[in-house]
């Protein structure tokens, strides 16, 4: 008995020396963090599901959802094929160069990235390599997001295939050209000019916001939405209810969402052995997320509420509230949090309209809470934020936030978005790809591209008819 | 401004939001509470208003 107890007393002191224990536990720690974030970002789009079916008319009600589902299903495997890659691949720009942090440049994503080869290994299972599966989940959530917020713009009049190719686009490759330049270590936008991007208000938000713009500019209005006088009419989706939970799905993913943007220790590539940091190395505490994360959405929904009184903007005032925040979640004081927010969702409803009125037929209000508002928290925190330290490292030796940073920030996340959104739709409009024909459009999405009915009971499509 | 002497993370042990050690922290938390009271206030009398168009 002595002889087992001394044997288990050794072989403990031997595991506390080796600090092996701790190790194992943190390792299976971060892994399990980033595959949660997975499911809880999959919510994000039963969410944005929800909110497309219900702010489209019942004609038009399942090709919504069929558009939105097969934006994610395309999502996934581009980004895989080619859209980590481009991540890992150009943070210095063209033609990329390795960085000074040492995970980037073309070299090195040929080496962890791409399907074939030696670099497969590090794209499929592995026991010796537990983590980047998780990780590249999390970031093709991160991309299927981004497509699907400009998805919900364009409802209702864009062809299936031509939207697929825009959400590919937007989702594999533009937003992530924009994280690679302002959301990694070597990112030139962060290492030359300081901008911090914590939770992808611009990269994410504005990159999408702006593609759609992009795209809405050349798919043009729904038949109906504005008269000849320019003055434009409301089309009401077929079920508000059903937004509105869409919407506060999002709001559940939207934690997830901001929960991956955090590096938890544990892993090769984590900055800090016991601590967690933003994708910068910059620490950052859950405690902070959830903190500001709630102020947020609070203060979008009252922001919201005091302009319109409409369910459907005081969650997309939730959005908002998050959205003008999430670049300094990390280092806002939670009643700041909620000011800013409350500015936000305040400002939301007048800024929709003014785009409105310009001729622009955003059926959700997407260029609006993600663009505009994302642009306007990304430029908030140069006022804020002035000072702090935009990347982890020594005193005077790493950039800081500042407002000047902030507002290049801005522009370039801006043109991310607008321009290849605007290209791409103009070649697509081109060759005919856009748009969907009048007959069709007036007839009903519906009835052109899915063999089911949304509600068979209800309506004139309420037909019995053989099941083959 | 950072709260800390040296612009980096490195020095960082404790709190580390905008505005800690100085006013900012109370100044917008009074603000905040502010906006609340304000909104409820123009909610209950612009609903007072519109319900009594109904009587």
């Amino acid at each position: 008995m002595e002889e087992q107890i001394a044997e288990l007393t050794a072989r403990l002191a031997e595991l506390e020396a080796a600090g092996g224990g701790g190790a194992v536990t943190n390792t299976m720690f971060a892994e399990t963090f980033y595959y949660l974030t997975i499911p809880l970002m999959i919510i994000i789009h039963a969410g944005f599901l929800a909110y497309e079916m219900g702010a489209s008319r019942l004609k038009n009600v399942l090709s919504s959802g069929v558009k939105n589902i097969l934006a994610f299903a395309f999502m996934i495997p581009t980004f895989y094929f080619f859209g980590w890659w481009v991540y890992w691949g150009f943070p210095t720009g063209l033609p990329g160069a390795p960085g000074p942090a040492g995970i980037s440049g073309v070299e090195y994503a040929n080496a962890i990235a791409w399907g074939w080869g030696e670099s497969a290994q590090y794209m499929g299972p592995n026991i010796a390599d537990q983590a980047s599966g998780v990780f590249f989940g999390a970031f093709a959530l991160f991309a299927a997001t981004t497509a699907s917020i400009m998805s919900g713009a364009v409802i209702e009049r864009i062809q299936t295939v031509g939207f697929i190719i825009l959400a590919v686009v937007l989702g594999s490759f533009a937003w992530v050209v924009a994280a690679a330049w302002g959301w990694h270590a070597d990112g030139w936008m962060v290492t030359e000019f300081g901008v911090h991007d914590f939770g992808a208000a611009g990269l994410v938000h504005a990159v999408a916001g702006f593609f759609a713009l992009g795209v809405l500019i050349n798919l043009g209005p729904r038949i109906g939405k504005f008269n000849a006088d320019g003055s434009a009419n409301h089309i009401a989706g077929h079920n508000m209810p059903l937004t509105v939970v869409g919407l506060m799905l999002i709001i559940v993913g939207f934690w997830g969402f901001l929960m991956a943007c955090v590096i938890v220790p544990g892993e090769a590539w984590s900055w800090f052995a016991d601590k967690p940091s933003t994708i910068y190395g910059t620490p950052i505490t859950l405690s902070a997320l959830a903190f500001n994360i709630l102020m947020a959405v609070a203060g979008g929904i009252i922001g919201a509420w005091v302009i319109t009184r409409d369910p459907f903007w005081m969650m997309s005032g939730a959005l908002a509230g998050i959205i003008s925040t999430a670049s300094g979640l990390d280092i806002y004081y939670p009643a700041l949090t909620f000011i800013i927010a409350f500015s936000a969702g305040f400002i939301l409803k007048s800024c929709a309209d003014w785009l409105e009125r310009r001729g622009i037929d955003d059926a959700v209000g997407a260029v609006t809470v993600h663009g505009t508002i994302g642009l306007y928290g990304v430029v908030l925190l140069g006022i804020f934020g002035a000072g702090y330290p935009a990347l982890q490292g020594a005193a005077g030796e790493v950039p800081t936030i500042n407002l000047m940073g902030q507002i290049i920030g801005a522009i370039v996340f801006f043109l991310c978005g607008f321009v290849p959104g605007y290209v791409v739709s103009y070649i697509l409009n081109m060759f005919g790809m856009l748009r969907v024909r009048e007959g069709a459009e007036l007839a009903g999405m519906d009835v052109v591209k899915v063999p089911a009915a949304g509600y068979p009971e209800w309506g004139t499509g309420a037909s019995k008819t053989p099941a083959e | 401004m950072f709260p800390y002497e040296e612009a980096s993370w490195s020095v960082v042990d404790g709190a580390m939001f905008m505005g800690w050690g100085t006013a900012l922290p109370g100044l917008t938390t009074f603000i905040a509470a502010v906006i609340c009271v304000a909104v409820l206030v123009v909610g209950q009398r612009s609903e007072t208003a519109k319900a009594k168009k109904f009587d």
